[in-house]
């Protein structure tokens, strides 16, 4: 089960895991785009509405398959500055980055087998990132909620955190292109990550291959964190 | 303006009000020019004491962070103080007065007692 899913790296995750074997791969997004993903089950849903994650377990149970892996991918940002960050702008952010991601996890937790993964894509801006307050806030949440889930449904399921720095998605080139020239600039690595560099990461995290991992959070950033 | 986290259950809407609150306090000091300090819980820096605090937790160490940066050029500061059970109130406070007079740190988390070493690096 893969959230966001219609475009950018939660579409880069839920190709990869089609691709993998066979898996049913339920994906969920609000955006019509969703449809277009062949491999997928789509469940077009608002995730944030008050039966959006009630939906979501209906179309695990009717898919008749064990779940295995959840990724919480969906997200969005409304940026600005503290001083002028509106009461909208904050509830979206943190409504749709954390609350939807808490509630579904909280619904699908008792459908997860023995042996399950959740992973929850971050952001490297919860180290902090000017001018988001409130998606940082979002994304540090839930590294908060990765490490409780990773205590609380210890041994059967695995929970960790994937933190993304600069990728090349829709996101992104939203930025203008002298501040996202500015921003490569920094990285070590002296480009923007790709969508399947970050599916790669959590493509290991949902399978045993990282079966004694759990409650971490991994930045796959080229090295923006030491710059 | 220092902001004490307040205790909350697992539940999304007690989490989110509680983080508006912090949200709210904080535009109104960043406005006014005054420095930030958060004070939360060393247990729930970890996941230690459920989700919901976790998420509280986390979500104002990491706005702490970005609201750090946005506050150099205007001369505020914005901290975490994070106590552990058997903190004295007298030493949080004492800490906390402290790091919102202090110009020289910014973006900081301060933790009192031993409860962290050894572990994960928030």
């Amino acid at each position: 089960m893969v959230t966001g899913a219609a475009r950018g790296i939660g579409r880069a995750i839920a190709e990869k895991m089609a691709a993998t074997g066979p898996l049913t791969v339920i994906g969920v997004d609000l955006a019509p785009e969703l449809a277009l993903a062949e491999q997928l089950t789509p469940v077009q849903v608002d995730l944030t509405s008050p039966d959006g994650p009630d939906t979501v377990r209906r179309a695990v149970e009717a898919s008749g398959m064990p779940l295995i892996g959840l990724v919480n991918n969906a997200g969005i940002t409304r940026d600005s500055r503290l001083v002028n960050m509106t009461d909208e702008s904050f509830r979206a952010v943190l409504e749709v980055n954390l609350g939807a991601a808490f509630r579904l996890c909280t619904e699908l937790a008792p459908l997860m087998s023995d042996g399950a993964s959740i992973v929850n894509i971050a952001s490297r801006a919860y180290l902090g990132n000017f001018g988001q307050y409130n998606y940082s806030m979002s994304k540090g949440g839930l590294v908060g909620l990765t490490r409780a889930l990773a205590l609380s449904l210890a041994p059967g399921v695995r929970v960790n955190a994937v933190a993304p720095g600069l990728i090349s998605s829709e996101m992104s080139m939203a930025i203008p292109e002298e501040v996202r020239d500015k921003m490569v600039s920094a990285i070590p690595l002296e480009r923007m990550g790709t969508p399947d560099e970050v599916a790669n990461l959590v493509w290991f995290l949902l399978t045993p291959l990282s079966g004694y991992i759990t409650g971490e959070v991994i930045v796959v950033g080229g090295g923006r964190s030491l710059s | 303006m220092i902001h004490w986290a307040p205790e909350v259950s697992d539940d999304w809407g007690e989490v989110l009000a509680a983080l508006t609150r912090a949200f709210e306090a904080s535009r109104a000091a960043a406005q006014a020019g005054d420095s930030i300090v958060y004070v939360v819980h060393n247990d729930d820096l970890l996941g230690r004491r459920g989700a919901g605090k976790a998420m509280l937790a986390t979500g104002l160490l990491s706005a702490a962070r970005t609201a750090a940066l946005e506050g150099i050029r205007d001369g505020w500061t914005v901290n975490v103080l994070a106590v552990s059970e058997g903190t004295d109130p007298e030493t949080a406070v004492d800490w906390a007065s402290h790091l919102v007079e202090s110009s020289d740190v910014t973006g900081e988390l301060l933790r009192i007692g031993p409860d962290h070493i050894g572990k994960a690096l928030p």
